[in-house]
């Protein structure tokens, strides 16, 4: 077991809609959803006294937020970085929070990732007239090769030449969270799709089909994280930090192609430091969330981190798995895939819901822990959420995990 | 069908470590960086150091331009306004045969194919040829398939 576990807690989650577009601001967004976390916790602006945020020169910043809000804090901090930067600030919280720097941390994301800036390039109004290829671009963008599926399908084709895997398996981790999806009031979809509808999606760059490719949505999201003490006053049964790992590397970050083996992702570094930080083992783990950038993302990364062996994850998941109710339900909300974008922080305000008790879902009674787990009626809620595996990715090269419990584990 | 790239609307904007590499290209010459200490080679030419030694004394290796196709893409929806009228076009990850060090390490560098889908399979040879572009200080370096291959993987979907 780590130092710290189980010494520090989540104890407030929130977010604003998923919009397409929001015609606001990322500071009135980040607003928004830090002062819905707060409401969760039971907490007032005057409690927070730490605010770290993470963004890629789209959001706005913790001082602009702290002003809005009336915060006066003992720590900020605002990030460059994207996928696996939700649970390194986590972990970071928990350090700044032992070392005394503050008390109570928020960290938020904030982006109009669908009517703003979006990812590989391109702007609003359509293509870039004349794009300009700097620093590393110089290298990708002469060729035609900058968006996420573009790079990561590089990984992913080696990925079913090695491995004899199909696309068939992607198409179960497209069901699979558009399952969950479905149970969601707040996803962005929510009609059931099959595996038969993933495969005739239409191409985007192969191997990667549309239904591979997550949403791009307009959103804020936040995490409030305090010491178990603190926590045990606040408004639900907290939430505790068992271990993980943070923004991990493979060798060779910035230039994933030439390591041996491309699709042997940053996972692979870390998950024996968080399981031996959380002292527990994958059968102790009641659900995960995977960074479902692609469909590909949430499949390697059970390889990654040890759920399956490297090259089996396409066996792994068949025959609905993932899905809740199976053997180790992934992406519950719907995940960047179904439900929408937020760079990651969905998946660890999910998870704290689940091991709460309290999805959000169609049930009457969830915000006392009161669900049916009638599917047909739209319960979201697992029944034996007791420990989550959250796994999220950078790049090939980048990854954090977070592995939390609530009270009844 | 030949891919067609619009490059009057892209503009490289080559810095202090890479405007060399550039420079060579124009004069049809594929570079990668080489170590002057521990003989370590490796791509992209914008990372300045050597990750085995950390040595910043660093020179420029010219390859023979050869390789064989370590994995690809088909760009099937353009997001970069030169490529709109080239799609689909193929971006292959290629491993260069005089870049293979004693201790397995290799170097492997991207760029498109002249080839479509149809020709392109893991596993095939290739070169690199240079294309002119409307911007005189770059020449843009394609990679072609050169022959067959006795083992090859083709992405069939």
């Amino acid at each position: 077991m780590g130092a710290l576990t189980d010494k520090y807690c989540i104890v407030g989650v929130g977010e604003t809609q998923q919009m397409r577009p929001s015609n606001r601001t990322t500071l009135s967004m980040a607003c928004e959803a830090i002062s819905n976390a707060m409401a969760d916790a039971g907490l007032k602006p005057s409690d927070i006294d730490g605010m770290t945020s993470y963004q890629v020169a789209d959001s706005t910043s913790s001082a602009h937020v702290a002003t809005a809000l009336g915060m006066r804090l003992n720590y900020c901090l605002d990030i460059f970085g994207g996928g696996s930067s939700t649970e390194a600030l986590v972990a970071h919280a928990v350090g700044l929070i032992e070392a005394g720097y503050a008390k109570t941390i928020v960290c938020f994301r904030s982006m109009n990732g669908r009517s703003g800036r979006r990812m590989g390039g391109q702007i609003p109004g359509g293509p870039i007239p004349a794009a300009m290829a700097a620093d590393d671009n110089q290298f990708n963008m002469g060729w035609g090769w900058t968006t996420p599926a573009q790079r990561f399908g590089m990984s992913a084709m080696r990925y079913l030449r090695d491995t004899g895997c199909t696309t068939k398996a992607f198409a179960e981790i497209a069901v699979a969270h558009r399952y969950h999806a479905t149970l969601n009031p707040k996803a962005i979809y929510r009609s059931p799709i099959t595996i038969e509808d993933h495969q005739r999606s239409r191409w985007v760059v192969k191997p990667f089909r549309l239904l591979d490719c997550c949403t791009e949505t307009d959103v804020s999201a936040a995490i409030i994280v305090t010491s178990r003490e603190r926590a045990y006053d606040l408004r639900h049964p907290p939430v505790f930090i068992m271990g993980g790992y943070a923004r991990t590397m493979t060798e060779s970050p910035q230039w994933n192609y030439s390591r041996p083996v491309i699709h042997y992702v940053a996972g692979n570094y870390g998950w024996k430091r968080a399981f031996g930080m959380a002292g527990i083992s994958h059968r102790d783990v009641d659900f995960v969330s995977c960074y479902d950038a692609f469909t590909f993302t949430t499949l390697i990364q059970l390889e990654a981190n040890g759920f399956c062996g490297h090259g089996e994850a396409g066996e792994f998941v068949k025959g609905g798995r993932l899905q809740i109710d199976h053997e180790l339900p992934s992406n519950l909300s719907g995940g960047h895939l179904s439900e929408g974008y937020t760079h990651g922080v969905q998946m660890v305000i999910e998870n704290v819901r689940q091991l709460r008790h309290r999805a959000d879902d169609a049930c009457p009674g969830w915000r006392e822990g009161k669900h049916t787990y009638d599917r047909a009626k739209g319960c979201r809620q697992v029944k034996k959420a007791r420990i989550c595996c959250g796994m999220a990715w950078g790049w090939e090269n980048m990854a954090s995990c977070l592995i939390l419990r609530g009270m009844a584990a | 069908m030949p891919v067609t790239i619009d490059y009057s609307k892209l503009r490289i904007l080559a810095d202090s470590d890479t405007r060399q590499w550039w420079e060579a290209a124009r004069q049809r010459k594929y570079l990668v960086r080489r170590c002057n200490r521990c003989g370590h080679k490796w791509f992209p030419p914008n990372i300045p150091a050597c990750s085995r030694c950390a040595s910043l004394d660093v020179e420029w290796f010219e390859t023979a331009g050869k390789g064989v196709i370590h994995s690809y893409v088909v760009v099937v929806q353009p997001i970069v306004g030169a490529f709109i009228g080239a799609v689909p076009y193929v971006v292959a990850v290629i491993e260069l045969d005089d870049c293979r060090e004693e201790d397995g390490t290799v170097t492997r560098v991207a760029g498109v194919l002249t080839n479509d889908e149809a020709e392109v399979a893991i596993g095939l040879p290739c070169a690199v040829v240079f294309e002119e572009t409307n911007d005189p200080k770059i020449v843009m370096p394609r990679w072609q398939i050169t022959g067959p291959a006795e083992t090859t993987w083709k992405f069939n979907e």
